[in-house]
């Protein structure tokens, strides 16, 4: 499907029903009306502050350099894209990242086949832009942003075509991972997030009545499913196995589950 | 802002909450560093707290060493995903190997109560067979005592957690349980209708440590689904709340967030104590005339190892070079299918549908062991990452499929991998913030682990579509460590007794997941916790000969119920009166 241009930016989300574009807006996903915000007086205190710091406190970056910053933003606008949403209700991604790197924090481990996490990120990031100016001769930055996402598939498939000297004293596929992670811990984290998928957040001291059947509660909302298509030259729209570096069973799973 | 439910917070309070009721008076007992107590305990998790208190109550004195907080759940916890890191081991370890395996929230907990804080709380018993795959099937190796040794124990363990589960349990050593199960949530509908339709048994409910009813002080499910993130209701166990209080009440101590960094010897070939970090990273000695380690299958290969010293060039306790090695890890893939109805899988307990169907070896399978299915329930971000990996998520991709998030279940496998000498823990160069060197696990799959593991993967997939699902997907993943100091009769071969006594040195002893030999499909906690209130029978009964000899006892100690905390015998109403 072509792309519709507009006199801003290239138009992302098509509605197929009408194949016109689909304008942002405030509140993306099934479940119209809902917010968990609205519950914040059933949730306990530690919770409600960690919570609203999340969206009060948006942290200022002291990890990466401008440059390194303006790069990250425009690799985490197509990690997680958010182009459906309107400015007011983007979910800020790159200052919790800077964050957690400034501070240091870990997961608790790292692969073998790493440099900590912080080298990891100077690395990374140089190693895109060599990429880019490989496929479009021009910096990330600069490359439209279909391009961007046909540059960053590349270490999603681990055949990055430069920057061999990166890659080669880091896993690329682990540094893909790590990217990834970062970026949905942050989104996911984020009220208005939940609020898109229908997840029922904080949920200390009220609980939950209707276990079964998929059921919402009486604070919940049925969902309201509608079609959006994004335009076809948008790879990250397909979903292509993962590589991997582990010997037996290639990208195990990182998140704790039981 | 509005009042908070449970009343603002004050200045830090004398009362430590352990719960919305349940609370401890703080400051607790201090004893002199020149004070030679009877026992040091390294580590207050899943194993530590349940020693402590059966310590404790026996009337002796006793020091823990917890590397992380004492918690105040009201406090410190929250019912959020992100907001809960600080209760996993987020220090660095190194990984590697052909499968490396994650580490930090995919295994193992820091503060008081350890990984009993974030656990699911699944607690089934290992099978009779566990205890003798060697003989039975030709692999692994032989536990050096019984299922029937353990048994007595295991029916303590799950009076005093309560486990709630089915009244009749089929499978391993059939029996039930004395608290009734819980309701199903939605993965368990999923998992209890993909079985029945294929003609497997399943039970729903449990086992799981989850109180289905108040008891003592401690409330009961409130259904939330936060297991993984600490339970602030206190209906989940943790040894924080099930066997930190009684012992505290009986005079032991917890130093929190007293990191040890080696256990220290004398001229006699004895531990005479530890060495440790306090808070502000200044170093200390405790004297003791016995040290217990408990700090998980990780940390404690690397304490013994970074404790060499001369006459234990290669570490403490490592005479027979296993220390570290045969470490486990079971075989823990969660096959994700999305099914047209809504599920909503945040609701409910993780842990509350399982099947031990496949637990036993099969001729017809061509491999040895096998595997158990369990529900799981992945909040968004967990469900994120896990998307990643299976359907290759990113992009758009992740934001449509995370929109889907309602309409997935999720299974795990459990399965068995079998104890190798080269899966190890050892030093790496890089040290921590004390100069300690840090862990490196190396992990490698063996094929009889790789066929089992495909096996069950396919299984579960099979379950998840007879249910109903019309995408199924799964992403490999590897859960609970245990082994790394494993217990066996031959000191050539064995690092402790099957009393969790070194064989090497007669005062130091391991008490946690390291020391098991095999690991069978059941999730280890109740295990564990089993093997340290006999571990502490043990020591309470041959205290003199532990004290001052070099006497190795073998005859079994007798099982002491009555030093059992008491509030957790089911008393049924939850006291509410003076918060
Ligand atoms: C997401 C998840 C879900 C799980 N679900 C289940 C389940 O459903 N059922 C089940 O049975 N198991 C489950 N487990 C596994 C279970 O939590 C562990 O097997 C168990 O807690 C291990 O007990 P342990 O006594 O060996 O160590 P831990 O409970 O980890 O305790 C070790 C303690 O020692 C401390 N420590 C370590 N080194 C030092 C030192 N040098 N100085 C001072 N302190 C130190 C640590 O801080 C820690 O608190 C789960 C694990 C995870 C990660
Ligand atoms: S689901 Fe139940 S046991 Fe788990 S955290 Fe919530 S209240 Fe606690």
């Amino acid at each position: 499907m072509a792309a519709v241009e507009t006199t801003q930016r290239k138009v992302v989300l098509i509605d197929p029903a009408t194949g016109k574009p689909i304008p942002p807006r405030a509140h993306p996903g099934y479940y119209p009306g809902y917010r968990t915000l609205a519950q914040q007086e059933y949730w306990d205190e530690a919770t409600r502050k960690v919570v609203l710091n999340r969206i009060r406190r948006v942290p200022d970056i002291r990890f990466f350099s401008a440059d390194e910053a303006r790069l990250m933003y425009a690799i985490c606008n197509r990690i997680l894209p958010q182009d459906d949403r309107d400015e007011e209700h983007r979910v800020p991604i790159v200052p919790f990242i800077d964050k957690r790197l400034f501070d240091g924090r870990i997961d608790g481990y790292r692969f073998q086949s790493m440099p900590p996490d912080r080298q990891a990120y100077n690395l990374g990031l140089k190693g895109i832009d060599e990429i880019a100016n490989h496929l479009y001769t021009s910096r990330f930055l600069d490359i439209g942003e279909a391009e961007q996402e046909i540059v960053l598939k590349t270490l999603h498939d681990a055949k990055p075509p430069a920057g061999q000297e990166i890659w080669d004293g880091m896993s690329v596929h682990r540094f893909w991972m790590l990217l990834v992670q970062d970026c949905v811990e942050v989104y996911y984290a984020h009220p208005w997030a939940w609020d898109e998928i229908g997840y029922g957040g904080p949920a200390y001291p009220r609980g939950y009545m209707r276990l079964e059947g998929g059921q919402p509660e009486p604070w919940e909302v049925e969902e309201k499913r509608y079609e959006w298509q994004v335009s076809g030259e948008f790879v990250s729209d397909n979903y292509e196995f993962i590589a991997g570096e582990a010997e037996h069973f290639g990208s195990p799973g990182q998140g704790g589950t039981h | 802002m509005k009042t908070p439910l449970l009343g603002e917070f004050g200045s830090p309070p004398a009362r430590h909450m352990l719960g919305p009721i349940q609370h401890i008076d703080v400051p607790m007992k201090r004893y002199a560093e020149t004070e030679e107590v009877d026992f040091c305990i390294v580590g207050i998790g899943s194993a530590g707290g349940v020693l402590l208190q059966r310590l404790a109550r026996a009337g002796f004195q006793v020091v823990g060493f917890e590397a992380g907080p004492f918690w105040d759940t009201e406090r410190d916890w929250v019912s959020d995903e992100s907001g809960s890191h600080n209760l996993y081991w987020e220090d660095l370890r190194i990984t590697g190997g052909s499968d490396p395996l994650a580490l930090g929230a995919n295994n193992s907990g820091k503060g008081v109560g350890g990984g009993s804080v974030h656990w699911a709380a699944f607690t089934p018993r290992l099978h009779p067979s566990d205890f003798r795959i060697h003989s039975e099937d030709g692999v692994g190796v032989d536990w050096p005592m019984t299922y029937e040794e353990l048994k007595p124990y295991y029916e303590q363990l799950e009076l005093e957690m309560p486990v709630s589960g089915p009244a009749y349990f089929p499978w391993g050593d059939p029996h039930g349980y004395a608290y009734g199960p819980h309701p199903l949530g939605g993965v368990g509908d999923v998992l209890v209708k993909g079985c029945t339709r294929l003609g497997i048994r399943v039970v729903a409910g449990g086992p799981v440590a989850i109180l289905a009813g108040s008891h003592g002080d401690r409330q009961h499910c409130i259904y939330r689904g936060f297991c993984l993130q600490a339970c602030k209701v206190g209906a989940k166990a943790s040894t924080l709340i099930t066997h930190v209080p009684d012992a505290l009440r009986n005079g032991a101590e917890i130093r929190d967030n007293c990191m040890v960094s080696r256990v220290n010897m004398n001229k006699e070939g004895r531990t005479c104590g530890v060495s440790y970090f306090d808070r502000h990273g200044v170093e200390h000695v405790q004297k003791a005339k016995v040290v217990i380690v408990s700090g998980y299958a990780i940390e404690t290969p690397r304490l013994l190892l970074n404790s060499a010293c001369p006459g234990f060039e290669n570490g403490l306790a490592n005479s027979s070079d296993t220390v570290g090695r045969y470490l486990m890890a079971q075989a823990g893939n969660v096959i994700l299918g999305r099914f047209d109805q809504l599920v909503r899988m945040y609701k409910a307990p993780p842990a509350h549908a399982l099947t031990e169907e496949f637990y036993e070896t099969d001729p017809k399978r061509g491999f040895a062991r096998g595997f158990a299915i369990q529900t799981v329930g992945p909040l968004p971000i967990a469900f994120a990452k896990q998307m990643m990996v299976a359907k290759g998520a990113w992009g758009w991709g992740m934001r449509r499929v995370m929109m889907d998030y309602n309409h997935w279940a999720a299974l795990g496998l459990l399965g068995e991998i079998l104890p190798w000498p080269d899966n190890r823990v050892q030093l790496a160069a890089e040290k921590d913030r004390f100069g300690i060197p840090v862990a490196k696990v190396t992990f490698n799959l063996h094929d009889d682990d790789k066929v089992l593991a495909n096996y069950g993967k396919n299984k579960v997939m099979e379950v998840m579509r007879a249910a109903g699902a019309e995408e199924v997907v799964q992403e490999s993943r590897y859960a609970h460590l245990v082994g790394a100091a494993r217990m066996g009769a031959d000191p050539r071969t064995s690092v402790v007794d099957k009393y969790g006594r070194t064989h090497d040195i007669p005062n130091l002893f391991v008490c946690d997941g390291s020391v098991m030999p095999t690991q069978g499909s059941a999730n280890p906690g109740l295990t564990i916790q089993a093997l340290a209130a006999r571990t502490a029978d043990y020591l309470i009964a041959y205290s003199r000969e532990i004290f001052t000899s070099k006497k190795r006892p073998m005859e079994p100690p007798p099982i002491r119920r009555h030093l059992a905390p008491p509030e957790t015998w089911g008393k049924g109403v939850p006291r509410i009166a003076n918060l």
